[in-house]
């Protein structure tokens, strides 16, 4: 059976479905120094067939979250707490929906048989910096056609058709010749269709993309998000755009997920979160980006002070020394609870809700 | 509309709290990462008590290294106990007696296990000389004569192996340093003006290293040192402990040379040096001033890490009889008579300045492991 | 690839011209000759020889010439295959060398192999083991075995064997086997005298390759092509072997000329202590007794071997690492 990549599904699935929710993540990270707390209760849901952005400053967790989801964390990392639940849709042998599946992500063996065959068929993750995420011995016809001989149980010159097919697919020129270069023949740009092509190449149906237009010049990182944006459309697959860059997110993304010190501080669809941003630091975000064609000339504003040291730990809300809103005897005291403020919007902030968090 | 803009106001900034940290220099950050290695402590404080005992060698030993005793041919380590046969505690060795074996014709030492003599510490024994200087006749510990102590035993003219391994040391010990000090003389040197100058000079000192290296290390020292002449009256034993130094450094300096080579071709393209050279600086001020000092922490580890090789060189050649010859003793040379395995297998003791070896060089390559780990990242 | 070797062997030929002068002098090095040797040695037990005769031998061994003349006499003679005659035994010096020669080469090739086999396997799993108890061992095991001096080593193993397993070590055969035709049995003594020369001679190797091999394969699991390897759903030791492994390896193929001399230096002295028909013995004998066309013939050929290793080792690199091919 020939399978085309990435023909679209034809399921009834709506869009409110989930494809992955992730509840009440802890991840800790045991080092010489101490105990690094990179995830303190993260909790969200993955609508399928959609694009979700995580955001936030470097060192808040949002790599960590995708990492935790695939089950990539080093050893010195554990998960005390938490339910990460895959929902596998699949097809049964007449093309109709079968009953949804749910994995839990948590209870597999890291290294263990169930984890490597979902990794890379069905939860698919593509990295920062595209020179140092492929091996730069191997060709890359050879490592995306790895994926394909692993998941998908074809001989290697049915692979290399798959790859020329995925290559061609990410907009790469000639793919025939291109199966056989090498990584450091690649530009940039190239490299990073490459390493897109090798995520999708299996048919996944998530993709979680660690930053993968941060390393990128502007024009080839518009080009790669045209790209991505196509073939979400196309296949019908979930991201997971994991960024910093509220412009890329406000391209790309559906619905977005703001992020501090291992916590989700809002989440929304996307025009609620600029137009209608309710977290002081979701506020702060917005508005240290440069707005080009503003008339007036107004200063940035620089969220004050830094992200604080991952070992430390802070009473109370973890921004509140940085929050222009700051409430003493409230936001130094607990951690406010997630609260829904509109439809599919949530905060926590003790702004809205007196809710403190277990 | 005007086009000029209006001056922002200056907002005051919120202090941020003041650095609480200290500053401390480059050396004092890589001493302190250095002490905190406990291995690389261990190598440094091992090797101190070494040196320390190695000088006072005819003071530790109860032997004088010369003295040979035909009563004691190839003789067993000394046993010791803590209680006498009469019950009294203290530290007592058991007294040997020398007996002819019928069968075999030869002389066997026995431990006499009824009789115990105290070990007394600070009293007289040979005469000796320490540090080169002071004569006395006083010993670390004895017991009364005619019994001698043997630490390690004795070889096949019943000589202290203890006491000749402590002098043995001195040299063992000390011509890796010397030979280490003139590899990095010759190529610090040699390194520099390659990678400095480059062009014809580099080419040719580049050639030369190649072809140094493309010989086998021990078969050229043999045959560097075999062109020595033999110990007499016109060339004594020092004489041939110097140029055994220079011939063991002959092979050594390459190493240095690359690595100090590569070092300074980066720093001649780096931003301080460029900056010196349009300020006006020499190439002698940019070398010493500039370069050297920053490679300074590299060329310490690098010469550390070299002293385990020419310790084991001179071991070997001196194994081989090609080294340090008598009258001078050293670990290699006390090893030369354990070249028969028979006269191993029964005496298994002749071995051990080869133990003195082994530790020597572990504690140096600690200390040598331990200084690149503390001078690794602050160093350019 | 092909211009990259040929460039490789012209280089090799240069410095080969170069080796044999240096190697000539250094032969050459020692006061006095052959024949001076001889004649004191004759003078001490009590006999003498007449000017005429002294002259003579001078003539015969083809010593009155200048120097440069008998260096270009000895370097004509290597095309031909005529490295001149040993003194001591009176015959062409090729005939000495070769059979001893090929033997150090194979023990050596075989230590070579043995050290780097070892090493490999010690190292990846001391990294991917990380803080484990068989880590911390095999870290002590490393830094006993640079320390030890390998005819140390040599010495303590015949020991050993003599005393525990009751062998005949030394030599190359147990004395029964010596002139017997070829057998089992032969091979099998054949065997049990060879592993403890390979063992020893690459004792050292193995314990600073396996640390450089701990080291690099520890920096490549930090790179980021080992978590998209691991993304794609790859079986760890897969990761491990064919991702990681692969890109670790390339340092150590460059040190691998750089570990020849060692095992070429320590081969001619392990054979002295255990006594084996290799070029050892006969070199350092020769040395010892001036007999310099014996003792510069062994010299250069074996910094030959050497080239010849390090050239190979640089094909290899090429072969392995795309990269440098297209220098």
């Amino acid at each position: 059976m020939s399978e085309t990549i990435g023909s679209p599904t034809t399921t009834t699935t709506t869009s409110a479905e989930i494809i992955l929710r992730i509840k009440d993540l802890h991840t800790y990270f045991y080092t010489d120094i101490g105990i690094s707390k990179a995830l303190n209760g993260v909790t969200f849901d993955i609508p399928s067939r959609k694009v979700l952005g995580i955001v936030g400053e470097s060192g808040c967790g949002k790599s960590v979250t995708a990492l935790s989801c695939m089950r990539l964390l080093p050893r010195s990392a554990k998960i005390p707490k938490g339910e990460i639940t895959f929902f596998r849709h699949k097809k049964n042998g007449n093309g109709s929906a079968a009953p949804v599946e749910e994995v839990d992500l948590l209870k597999l063996d890291t290294m263990g048989q169930e984890i490597r065959s979902i990794r890379g068929a069905e939860l698919a993750m593509i990295f920062q910096e595209p020179m140092s995420s492929l091996n730069p011995s191997y060709t890359i016809g050879d490592q995306i056609g790895e994926a394909i001989i692993l998941h998908q149980n074809v001989d290697k010159a049915e692979a290399e058709n798959r790859t020329i097919k995925i290559l061609d697919q990410v907009g790469m020129s000639n793919p025939k010749a291109m199966v056989k270069r090498f990584p450091h023949e690649l530009s940039g740009g190239m490299r990073q269709r490459a390493m897109i092509a090798m995520g999708l190449s299996c048919n996944p149906s998530v993709l979680f993309a660690d930053e993968p237009t941060t390393a990128l010049d502007v024009t080839t990182e518009a080009q790669i998000l045209d790209l991505m944006r196509d073939l979400q459309a196309q296949l019908g697959m979930t991201i997971v755009f994991i960024t910093h860059n509220l412009g890329v997110v406000a391209q790309m993304c559906d619905s977005v997920a703001v992020m501090y010190l291992g916590r989700i501080v809002e989440q929304a669809s996307i025009e609620p979160i600029f137009y209608n941003p309710k977290h002081p630091y979701t506020k702060a975000l917005l508005n240290s980006i440069p707005h080009a064609g503003s008339r007036e000339h107004k200063r940035l504003l620089p969220i004050r002070g830094v992200v604080p040291d991952p070992y430390s730990s802070i009473k109370g809300c973890p921004f509140h020394p940085r929050c222009n809103s700051f409430m003493p005897g409230k936001c130094d005291v607990n951690v406010p609870a997630t609260v829904t403020v509109d439809n599919g919007h949530t905060v926590r902030c003790f702004l809205y809700s007196d809710e403190v968090e277990q | 509309m005007s086009n000029i803009v209006t001056p922002i106001p200056l907002v005051p900034v919120v202090d941020e709290p003041v650095s609480e940290v200290g500053q401390l220099s480059q050396w004092t950050l890589m001493r302190l990462r250095f002490a905190r290695n406990k291995l690389a402590m261990t190598g440094l404080i091992g090797l101190l008590i070494m040196y320390f005992l190695v000088f006072l060698g005819p003071f530790v030993a109860p032997n004088e290294y010369t003295f040979q005793n035909s009563d004691y041919i190839f003789g067993n380590p000394s046993q010791f106990t803590l209680t006498s046969p009469d019950g009294q505690f203290g530290l007592f060795m058991y007294s040997t007696t020398t007996v002819l074996d019928q069968n075999s014709f030869k002389f066997v030492v026995t431990t006499d296990k009824t009789k115990a003599l105290p070990v007394r510490f600070f009293t007289k024994g040979d005469p000796i000389t320490v540090l080169g200087f002071i004569q006395t006749d006083i010993h670390l510990f004895e017991v009364d004569t005619p019994q001698r102590i043997y630490l390690m035993g004795a070889d096949s003219i019943g000589r202290d192996m203890f006491a000749r391994t402590l002098i043995g040391g001195q040299i063992s010990m000390t011509i890796g340093l010397i030979g280490v000090a003139l590899s990095l003389l010759f190529g610090s040197v040699l390194g520099t003006i390659s990678g400095y100058f480059m062009g014809l000079a580099d080419d040719i000192i580049q050639r030369i290293i190649e072809v140094i290296s493309s010989f086998p290390s021990i078969p050229l020292w043999a045959a560097l040192a075999a062109s020595l002449p033999p110990v007499s009256e016109s060339f004594s034993a020092l004489n041939r402990y110097f140029l055994i130094t220079i011939v063991l450094s002959v092979i050594g300096w390459t190493g240095l040379a690359r690595q100090l080579r590569a070092k300074v071709m980066a720093y001649r393209s780096a931003d301080f040096c460029m900056a010196a050279l349009s300020a006006g600086g020499s190439d002698a001020r940019i070398i010493f001033v500039h370069m050297i000092p920053n490679a300074a922490s590299h060329i310490i580890v690098s010469a550390a890490l070299s002293i385990p090789g020419m310790i084991l060189g001179e071991t070997a050649l001196s194994f081989l009889g090609l080294g340090i010859l008598p009258p001078m003793v050293s670990w290699g040379a006390l090893l030369k008579d354990s070249q028969q395995v028979s006269v191993v297998v029964q005496h298994p003791w002749i071995l051990i300045p080869g133990a003195a070896v082994i530790i020597t060089v572990l504690f140096f390559s600690f200390l040598g492991d331990g200084l690149r780990d503390a001078v690794d990242p602050y160093s350019i | 690839m092909f211009s990259y070797i040929m460039r490789r062997l012209g280089y090799m030929v240069i410095t080969m011209v170069i080796i044999s002068v240096l190697g000539y002098i250094i032969i050459e090095l020692p006061p006095g000759s052959y024949v001076d040797a001889e004649i004191s040695r004759l003078r001490q037990q009590g006999g003498n020889l007449a000017p005429e005769q002294i002259a003579a031998l001078y003539q015969r061994y083809g010593l009155d010439k200048p120097e440069y003349v008998r260096f270009g006499l000895w370097v004509s003679g290597f095309v031909r295959g005529d490295f001149g005659q040993s003194f001591q035994y009176s015959m062409p010096v090729s005939d000495l060398i070769f059979g001893r020669l090929g033997l150090t080469l194979l023990f050596s090739f075989l230590s070579l192999i043995l050290s780097w086999g070892i090493a490999i396997f010690v190292g990846v799993y001391s990294a991917t083991h990380r803080y484990t108890v068989s880590d911390y061992v095999i870290t002590i095991l490393q830094f006993v075995g640079l320390a030890v001096p390998n005819f140390l080593l040599a010495l303590v193993l015949m020991v050993f064997a003599q005393n525990v397993f009751k062998m005949q070590v030394g030599g190359l055969f147990s004395a029964e086997y010596v002139n017997a035709p070829f057998s089992v049995g032969k091979f099998l003594d054949l065997l049990n005298h060879m592993w403890i020369p390979i063992i020893v001679i690459g004792a050292s190797n193995t314990a600073w390759l396996s640390r450089v091999m701990r080291a690099n394969l520890l920096d490549v699991l930090n790179m980021q092509y080992v978590q998209t390897a691991r993304a794609k759903g790859l079986k760890e030791s897969v990761v491990t072997w064919k991702h990681a492994f692969r890109n670790a390896v390339h340092p150590l193929i460059m040190v691998l000329g750089g570990s020849l001399p060692g095992i070429i230096s320590g081969e001619t002295i392990v054979a002295i202590v255990l006594n084996l028909p290799t070029t050892g013995p006969l070199y350092f004998n020769a040395l010892l007794q001036k007999d310099m066309y014996l003792a510069g013939a062994f010299l250069i050929f074996l910094a030959l071997a050497l080239l010849i290793g390090n050239l190979g080792a640089d094909i290899l690199l090429a072969w392995v690492d795309p990269r440098i091919r297209y220098e």
